[in-house]
């Protein structure tokens, strides 16, 4: 089912053109756009069939993998390459993970074919830095309203072409987008209590 | 029923169209005198939780409607990247909380895609039994609400009295009624009592019976049908546009269901027959859930009868606590406890983005890992979000009274929502 | 002690027997009887809390027993505020606003543990406890409290009417 999943998301990247990289894990197709291409690619996607978006996730890449690398190794089955013992802060891990990308913000687009059996979905991501617009599918899929203004206000993606881009959830005045890696998670300084 | 104007009575019998520019605003008409802007929410009786809606009426005709959303927004994604992947499941359930197993569940179901686990038999078989369970649970506190939401009270005393029954079943199996956190990454966080199977099927039994006679008591109600036949009409393209699932689409004629059409876990070897009804109005809408929760007493009697013997959770012991009498015995096992616990396991860094067929629709969680011991990013796929952008267009010119029945017809939840 | 046998009513009007047939009281214990057998909740829910606080009233839990019979939909009605559910900071100013609109006296719970401290939501978004704004009468614990753990909130609130304790917004305003 992935390979014609595959196809489908060469077929769109040939559509797009330059920049658009497809890459396949654990039986999720990627296809990797240019951010002011987003709305084509949606379009082109929509006429290969896959004409329902189901969710617009944002995600900031601000100090991945630096942090937090203490932890009990995951299932040797999804380990590739040896065990490096002596990789210092390590408890078995060999390779440091890089992001999938280059800059600090990704937006991913699940995209669901519900005509063929089985269902086929492809997530489109585009990447962005701070600042940078992402092109908005409001135009493509009506349904990416609330999703697209969700990700400028608690990631602070600004999407270009939005009808009506303003905060969603927190209130109006509000400073700073919260799911972002730098911003402090909150709440009150509690005694005793150091470790969250 | 006559005494309105047939001009403000024109949006009512009409289906719903994709609104523009802006989807999910309907912009009322530009210095019209005779308007009224009224708030609704954040707190109002309809308890569908703590939305606002701004209407401008016109009489009693809506021309005019936007949400305000964000009231109960909690910050619950953020928080589980504090936290280690097993300690994160207790913040899931709180998102959509009347349906609090899917949500753990979709998020265990994201962790094991990432760390490529599988999930024993039983534990697929006992996952999908409490989430029949789950949309038993949420259709019953939708007619409850949706009943009192028209004016019929009387339905929100039945309704939480069988609600009271089933969560008799989650305490029974995870310990507590609500937001028992019963999904464990691997399967179920413990095998079902020796009980269970003669509880389920008493509970199943008795709502057999109450499931028949709520369809009596609204569906061949006059005052109902007249409220809620031709009302807030879905076609199958503006839910596809506006990106309806789960209920919501089938009462339109879209036949589309996760556990038939993308089957994961027990579903992929019992057969789930979607029902679709053809109207797409209020009274679908309300009648298609109660179908489907005698369909899910069918499905849960099906996984009763069907429940294979074995483990209950995986048997990866890097990820998964060993079973506490091994503790005693073997030094391994105390070490992998340990670790786990305070350490907590490494999942391997990637997207993965898992689903289920949630009671109001497609729950989806999208999880980014960084392969270390805490989720990089989680954000759940919110069916209440998506479907809050249909309120204004559905509303176009309908009373006020519709609004009501229009809102309470599409079952949002307001924890799903704002998260 | 002599026992006025049944069937005898014209014995009870002797003077000497008057005190087993009148009971003396003070008014403001007769109030306090009153208003805490008849508490009606404010139907005001929040989050999952709020499916707990339906389920007291709904016929297994029952809290109508205990006087709560009516949820008022209006703030004006009703005399206890259950605070049932995360309070965001949007949220805020609109509890605020409801409990002025509620007349005195009244009384403030706060179910569960995300209105009493926050909750396991210790972040930007959750006000760390609802008595930051509105003074709290009483503090119910869970995640979401049973419905039998709501009504036992109810009754030690009862408890405290009865006892005479002021509600506490009239203790802050001593205090202050």
């Amino acid at each position: 089912m992935s390979a014609l999943v595959q196809a489908d998301a060469e077929r769109i990247a040939a559509a797009i053109g330059a920049g658009a990289k497809v890459s396949q894990a654990r039986g999720e197709v990627t296809l990797d756009l240019p951010r002011e291409r987003i709305a084509d690619a949606c379009a082109a996607a929509r006429g290969a069939g896959y004409d329902f978006l189901c969710d617009l996730a944002a995600t900031d890449y601000l100090g991945f993998a630096s942090e937090g690398v203490a932890g009990y190794w995951g299932s040797p089955s999804t380990m590739d390459g040896e065990r490096d013992l002596n990789h210092p802060g390590s408890t078995g891990l060999g390779a440091v993970v890089a992001p999938p990308g280059d800059k600090r913000f990704a937006v991913s687009y699940q995209l669901l074919d519900r005509t063929s059996r089985p269902a086929r979905r492809l997530r489109l991501r585009v990447w962005a830095d701070d600042g940078e617009a992402v092109q908005s599918i409001v135009g493509v899929f009506p349904c990416a309203d609330y999703q697209e203004r969700e990700a400028w206000d608690l990631m602070g993606i600004p999407f270009d072409g939005h009808p009506a881009l303003e905060r969603i959830f927190l209130p109006e005045g509000w400073d700073g987008h919260p799911h972002r890696k730098d911003y402090p998670i909150g709440g009150e300084p509690v005694q005793f209590s150091d470790a969250v | 029923m006559a005494s309105t104007l047939p001009e403000q009575r024109a949006g009512r019998h009409v289906p719903a169209e994709v609104l523009s520019p802006i989807p999910s605003v309907l912009i009322p008409p530009a210095d019209d005198p005779d308007t009224m802007l009224l708030n609704l929410g954040p707190n109002h009786p309809s308890t569908h939780g703590v939305l606002r809606l701004v209407a401008t009426l016109n009489g009693e005709t809506v021309v005019g409607l936007h949400n305000e959303l964000g009231y109960v927004h909690t910050g619950i994604e953020k928080n589980m990247e504090q936290k280690s992947y097993w300690k994160a499941i207790t913040y899931a359930p709180r998102a959509d909380y009347n349906s609090f197993f899917s949500n753990e569940l979709v998020y265990c179901m994201a962790v094991e895609k990432l760390l490529e686990l599988e999930v024993p038999r039983r534990a697929e078989w006992i996952r999908a039994l409490f989430n029949e369970l789950q949309r038993l649970h949420n259709h019953l506190i939708f007619l409850g609400t949706g009943s009192i939401d028209l004016g019929g009270i009387a339905l929100l005393f039945y309704c939480f009295r069988e609600r009271d029954r089933v969560l008799d079943l989650f305490e029974l199996a995870g310990g507590v009624r609500m937001h028992a956190r019963y999904a464990q990454v691997g399967g179920v966080a413990e095998d079902v009592p020796a009980a269970f199977d003669r509880e389920a099927r008493a509970v199943v039994k008795e709502l057999r019976k109450r499931v028949d006679e709520y369809e009596d008591l609204i569906g061949q109600q006059p005052i109902f049908r007249d409220r809620t036949k031709g009302i807030g009409i879905i076609t199958p393209d503006f839910a596809r546009q506006m990106g309806l699932t789960g209920p919501n689409a089938r009462a339109s004629g879209v036949d589309w269901d996760l556990r038939a059409h993308a089957p994961y876990g027990a579903y992929r070897e019992i057969n789930v027959q979607p029902i679709v009804l053809q109207n797409g109005d209020v009274y679908d809408r309300y009648m298609i859930r109660v179908f489907e929760m005698r369909q899910s007493l069918d499905i849960i009697e099906q996984l009763l009868d069907g429940l294979p013997s074995g483990p209950w959770i995986a048997d990866d012991r890097k990820v998964v606590l060993p079973p506490r009498h091994e503790l005693h015995t073997s030094m391994e096992s105390l070490i992998h406890h340990f670790k786990l616990v305070t350490e907590g396991y490494r999942v391997p860094a990637g997207e993965a983005y898992a689903y289920v067929e949630g009671p109001r629709g497609e729950l989806g969680c999208n999880l980014v890992s960084d392969g270390s011991a805490k989720p990089w990013r989680v954000h759940f796929r919110s069916a209440s979000l998506v479907m809050l952008q249909s309120v204004a267009a559905l509303c176009n010119g309908v009373l006020i009274a519709d609004l009501i029945a229009i809102l309470a017809s599409l079952d949002p939840n307001m924890g799903d929502c704002d998260r | 002690m002599e026992v006025i046998p049944p069937g005898r009513p014209n014995s009870a009007l002797r003077a000497t027997d008057i005190e087993r047939v009148v009971m003396t009281t003070t008014v403001d214990k007769v109030l306090n009887w009153a208003a805490s057998n008849s508490l009606w909740p404010f139907g005001f829910g929040l989050a999952c809390c709020a499916m707990e606080m339906i389920a007291m009233l709904t016929p297994r839990y029952d809290v109508g027993r205990f006087g709560s019979e009516i949820i008022r939909a209006t703030p004006r009605q009703s005399d206890l505020l259950i605070v049932s559910g995360r309070v965001s900071h949007r949220m805020a100013a609109p509890i605020r606003e409801l409990y002025e609109q509620m007349l005195e006296p009244k009384w403030v719970m706060a179910m569960g543990a995300c209105s009493s401290t926050g909750g396991m939501f210790a972040n930007y978004a959750i006000l760390q406890g609802v008595d930051k704004i509105v003074p709290v009468d009483i503090y119910v614990p869970g995640c979401p409290p049973r419905p039998e753990a709501v009504i036992e909130g109810v009754m030690n609130i009862q408890k405290k009417i009865q006892a005479g304790i002021p509600p506490a917004y009239e203790q802050q305003r001593s205090q202050a």
